[in-house]
């Protein structure tokens, strides 16, 4: 995945030292209490030297922060606790990392110290009581009970089972779904006056004007830049069936329009997933197809990335987290990023409920106490404010009111604004230990109906249904078993 | 002879001396015609034992017990559970039935073009550039499938692969080989057939070489036609061969996993998700370990179950021989 080569992009010296200036100022008058003077005496590990595994998603930048910032930690351990530290990172693609992670873990072994998890697995790394629940531990310490910027991360990156208090992670990287686009292009000479004879309105320009449009409007800009006769095509979407790629826009597409796919509280999916709303969101999705380059089917995040890098498209429905690597030095200024299509409802508002990003840390509960000792001064050093600005300032997403209120945050990056917009639109999906059994089935008949294998989306939602009601009901999540339709269902 | 003391050892009774010349019972138990052999296979037993017997029962067990890794919970016996869910998924028979095809077409395919292959190549061995021409010949099969599959992928792509680029130079619109259903099982069975005929021609090649020469040139001086030469004197004599080749093959397709798990992921939709890639999705991804091992049993029987067709098929006429 090109993600690896993802340098921030340069946005410009002035404005980048500007806001950290700002959010120095702001995030000290915040946390008063932690500055890297102070030091600790009796520490423990006072004098030994410790090495930390860091295992996360090879390729994805935010995770190779994790241990590119670790000499800093290093430097601050020394000074303030007085033991040496140094630390490896293994890495997976999302596709495989849960596997490498749940091989190991299953094993009691401390092969990984600390990890970073999918916010999906929560669920099933703390079932088994692999990873630390953290509820004591945040208890004691003051230090850990961080006030996050919204609901919605708490909810995603820290508790299973949902609605509970049960913590067992703490946000490492924050992400949502966005659009970035060329601005150049939407300024080039004569595309303006063109997109208003074709149309007959204004073409949208600023990030309000975006904010404001539905699919619908959407659809018509996307149309105007698709030009295949001349390689150009109108975006990038996900639609591999690698992991969650075409889920979790779908899904996005389906809450959006005012469907969803189950009910947490009794396990039910049948009648909710398999419902006349997500049909329609099933074909509006699908319908995005032709204005996407040929082979986009197998488009996931590193497909996207070198379509629009490549200038191959206007835009690209992407992860902010990839910002980095979606907004390269010769894009540099060329680029805005977004909010994602609205859907109009009833009252003719333009709403938003999209998927929610985003990875956790967590712990392995194998450690043994030097490692755990390690692990959770680390992660306290994590979210020092002068800790989460250098995170920010190498394209890192942190997720803390502190860092995100402080003022000037919005402008250092042009996918900031989009960020924190999207934090408040975006909710989570299954944190379920049976989520990868459920996924699998999911990807396969969404693909399947976009790939043009299954013709009729109602049958593809009813054959997710019944298998998914099927999985819940076998582990004793569901209440209902699967109705007697579900026999033989195939796809 | 005063003082001519002379000491003796002490005499050693004779049937004690037999004794001292005698080999101990251990030396007698290595010299026993059955141990010495057993003891050399040891090594090989204790690691057949311990990396095949006991997983494979390890899996039979297994199978019985509703187990998820990620359940927290131990396993549960459930008796025949698993095997009932999987005999009524329609989904684990729409795999089946898609790998059967697949080991069909496949091996059916890779069987003939490595005959005529080999054929070819047994008849031109003064040809200059042989010795190169089969070299390459071989590379496919010996590259890893992963490898293999992401040249194919990336050969097959729509926007910049190799074969698109040809397509389009002659006029034709471009092809999305893996992502559309209507191509992508074709795509992947021509990438496993490129992969192994290379195997089928080596085995035609080894059955050639095991047909005496003297029924050949008989078959010659006789004037017999190719099509006779071929079916009484080489396929008579290489049969045994080729037919190893070939159950080899199917177990090998029967199982492929690799190169979909690169190329395609079982898509688009359930397309190319042969049922080792099931197998792989459902142990791997989802740990149902109960479920996979109920599964992973069905289709050791399967490949059992090949391994005695074929050998019945090959054995079949020297026993209607032996009972006429």
């Amino acid at each position: 995945m090109s993600e690896t080569d993802g340098r921030p992009a340069r946005i410009g010296r002035r404005r980048v030292l500007g806001g950290a200036a700002a959010l120095t100022a702001a995030s000290t008058l915040t946390y008063p209490k932690y500055v890297f003077s102070q030091t600790e005496k009796n520490h423990p590990l006072a004098g030994k030297s410790i090495h930390m595994a860091v295992l996360g998603v090879a390729g994805w930048l935010p995770s190779s922060l994790s241990v590119d910032m670790s000499p800093d930690f290093a430097k601050y351990a020394k000074a303030k606790y007085g033991y040496d530290v140094s630390f490896s990172f293994a890495g997976a693609p999302f596709g495989a990392l849960f596997q490498k992670m749940a091989t190991s873990l299953a094993t009691r072994s401390q092969e990984y110290n600390i990890m970073i998890s999918d916010s999906q697995w929560l669920g099933a790394l703390a079932t088994p009581k692999w990873i630390v629940k953290l509820n004591d531990i945040i208890a004691k310490d003051p230090a850990l009970n961080i006030e996050w910027y919204a609901p919605v991360i708490r909810a995603a990156y820290q508790v299973y089972p949902d609605g509970t208090d049960n913590l067992w992670g703490f946000p490492q990287v924050g992400d949502t779904i966005s659009i970035f686009l060329r601005k150049d292009w939407l300024e080039a000479p004569g595309e303006a006056e063109a997109y208003k004879a074709k149309y007959g309105s204004d073409m949208p320009k600023t990030w309000e004007d975006f904010e404001k449009m539905d699919l619908e409007d959407w659809k018509k800009l996307l149309a105007f830049f698709n030009r295949p006769e001349k390689g150009y095509y109108g975006i990038a979407m996900q639609w591999s069936r690698e992991y969650d790629a075409l889920s979790c826009p779908l899904m996005s597409f389906m809450r959006s329009m005012g469907g969803d796919i189950w009910d947490p509280k009794t396990g039910q999916v049948q009648g909710i997933m398999d419902s006349q709303v997500n049909v329609e969101a099933m074909e509006a999705y699908k319908s995005m197809l032709k204005y996407n380059p040929p082979g986009a089917l197998n488009y996931f995040i590193a497909e996207v990335v070198d379509a629009f890098t490549q200038g191959k498209v206007f835009a690209a429905w992407q992860w902010l987290a990839t910002g980095a690597t979606m907004v390269p030095k010769e894009l540099e200024g060329k680029v805005m990023v977004v909010p994602p299509p609205g859907f109009k409802n009833k009252a003719g508002e333009v709403k938003r409920n999209y998927i929610i990003g985003g990875q956790p840390w967590v712990i392995n509960a194998f450690n043994d106490a030097d490692h755990m000792q390690v692990a959770f001064d680390y992660i306290k050093w994590w979210y020092l404010p002068e800790t989460s600005q250098e995170y920010l300032k190498r394209g890192g997403l942190p997720c803390d009111k502190a860092t995100l209120s402080a003022p000037g945050f919005d402008d250092i990056y042009p996918w900031n604004r989009t960020y924190k917009y999207m934090l408040q639109r975006s909710t989570d999906f299954w944190h379920d230990p049976k989520y990868a059994e459920m996924l699998s089935v999911q990807q396969e008949a969404w693909t399947g109906y976009m790939t043009g294998q299954v013709n009729n989306p109602m049958h593809a939602l009813q054959y997710v249904a019944c298998k998914q009601q099927a999985i819940l009901y076998d582990e004793g999540t569901a209440d209902k078993a699967p109705t007697s339709d579900c026999n033989g269902i195939r796809l | 002879m005063s003082g001519d003391v002379r000491t003796f050892a002490p005499v050693t009774s004779p049937p004690a001396a037999l004794a001292a010349r005698r080999p101990g019972s251990f030396t007698r138990f290595l010299g026993r015609r059955d141990v010495m052999p057993t003891l050399l296979l040891m090594p090989v037993l204790i690691f057949f034992i311990v990396w095949n017997v006991i997983p494979t029962l390890w899996l039979l067990g297994l199978g019985f017990y509703r187990f998820s890794l990620t359940s927290g919970r131990p396993p549960r016996w459930t008796g025949l559970y698993n095997y009932t869910s999987i005999i009524n998924d329609a989904g684990v028979w729409a795999d089946l039935s898609r790998t059967f095809v697949f080991v069909i077409l496949a091996v059916g395919i890779e069987t003939l073009l490595g005959m005529a292959l080999g054929l070819l190549f047994w008849n031109s061995q003064r040809l200059p550039g042989r010795r190169v021409a089969l070299t390459m010949l071989f590379a496919p099969m010996v590259l890893t499938p992963v490898a293999s599959g992401t040249f194919w992928r990336l050969i097959y792509d729509p926007v910049f692969g190799v074969l698109n680029s040809i397509i389009r130079a002659f006029g034709f619109q471009a092809v999305s080989f893996l992502q559309e259903a209507s191509t992508a099982f074709g795509a992947v069975l021509a990438v496993d057939i490129w992969m192994w005929t290379p195997f089928m021609v080596l085995m035609t090649l080894a059955a050639l070489a095991s047909v005496p020469k003297a029924e050949l040139e008989a078959a010659e001086i006789d004037r017999l036609p190719w099509h006779q030469r071929l079916r009484l004197v080489v396929l008579y004599h290489g049969k045994f061969i080729l037919m190893l080749g070939i159950l080899l093959r199917t177990i090998d397709a029967f199982k492929t996993m690799d190169l979909i798990y690169d190329m395609t992921y079982g898509g688009p939709g359930s397309t190319t998700q042969l049922v080792a890639m099931t197998l792989y999705r459902r142990a791997f991804e989802a740990f149902n370990m109960g479920w996979s091992s109920a599964l992973a049993v069905i289709l050791l029987l399967i490949s059992i179950a090949f391994t005695a067709t074929f050998i019945f098929v090959l054995h079949w006429r020297e026993r209607r021989a032996e009972a006429a």
